[in-house]
């Protein structure tokens, strides 16, 4: 099997994608996250990603910042998309 | 907008638990899992307790896990599901939550709380999956010697959940359908913000 990572979406990024999770392929820069995700999901980026924000390791990432081009999602990594909250 | 995985809101008063159906041929992830749950992060030094749940929340126990000799002022909180959002009736809410991180950011609020305003104790329960009218979501209790603080140190606990914990809120209607919220959308006092 080839090396993937798993993401997880959440609300709007559920209803967009249908998915609840999936794998991707690994490793990927974390720049080109948003790029794989409108190429499978044309339209996410301007409609749900560009509200949310991204975890990896169950830490928050700052993707459109420096940090975005340094870090690469490994293979067993896992991803969340989390768009803007809800609770009570 | 595509459709969603969530069920019709029909015959949602199932009183076990259901998970939640897995995409494609993968399993369901733990989070999505309701036998998972309750998770729990405690802090005894803090005296700080949080939870996620499955299953409704306990608000004499919430209370009774901050009270102590040593405070004088004991504050509840419950959000229930009200029956309407705007016009439109609403026939429950169902919550989804991400608890590695939801988890980190309630600790780091109580904690944070008690620091601020010398509070003895906060509890912080949330409730997932559905959950019909008037029934509670959301539980907060904190314990403070005077009445000052523990007043002040709700609203600011029960703010800052709002604003910053990782679940999400979506609103069934009776007449069908359904949508996910933004609590950015609007204040304390239910007005519309954007």
């Amino acid at each position: 099997m080839s090396p993937t990572f798993q993401i997880h979406y959440f609300s709007t990024a559920t209803s967009y994608t249908g998915k609840q999770t999936e794998h991707l392929p690994a490793p990927l820069p974390l720049v080109e996250l948003f790029p794989l995700l409108e190429s499978q999901y044309p339209g996410i980026t301007e409609a749900v990603l560009r509200s949310c924000s991204i975890s990896v390791r169950e830490e928050y990432v700052d993707v459109d910042g420096e940090e975005g081009r340094e870090v690469v999602i490994a293979e067993g990594d896992e991803v969340a998309v989390i768009p803007p909250v809800s609770s009570g | 907008m595509s459709t969603t995985n969530h069920p019709p809101a029909q015959n949602q008063q199932q009183q076990q638990p259901q998970p939640q159906q897995a995409s494609e041929s993968i399993p369901l992830p733990a989070h999505l899992d309701p036998t998972t749950y309750p998770r729990t992060t405690t802090d005894p030094t803090l005296n700080t307790h949080i939870t996620l749940t499955y299953s409704p929340l306990d608000a004499t126990a919430a209370l009774a896990r901050v009270s102590s000799p040593q405070a004088g002022a004991n504050v509840l909180f419950l959000g229930t599901t009200r029956n309407t959002f705007g016009d439109r009736p609403v026939a429950q809410l169902s919550y989804t939550a991400y608890p590695p991180l939801a988890l980190k950011t309630l600790s780091g609020i109580a904690a944070e709380a008690v620091r601020t305003h010398g509070l003895l104790g906060v509890v912080i329960a949330h409730r997932l999956g559905d959950v019909p009218i008037a029934e509670s979501s959301l539980v907060i209790a904190v314990s403070a010697a005077h009445r000052g603080a523990a007043w002040r140190a709700g609203e600011e606990v029960l703010e800052r959940c709002k604003e910053k914990a990782e679940i999400w809120k979506r609103e069934v209607f009776v007449d069908g359908g359904g949508e996910w919220r933004e609590n950015r959308e609007r204040d304390r006092e239910g007005n519309l913000l954007v």
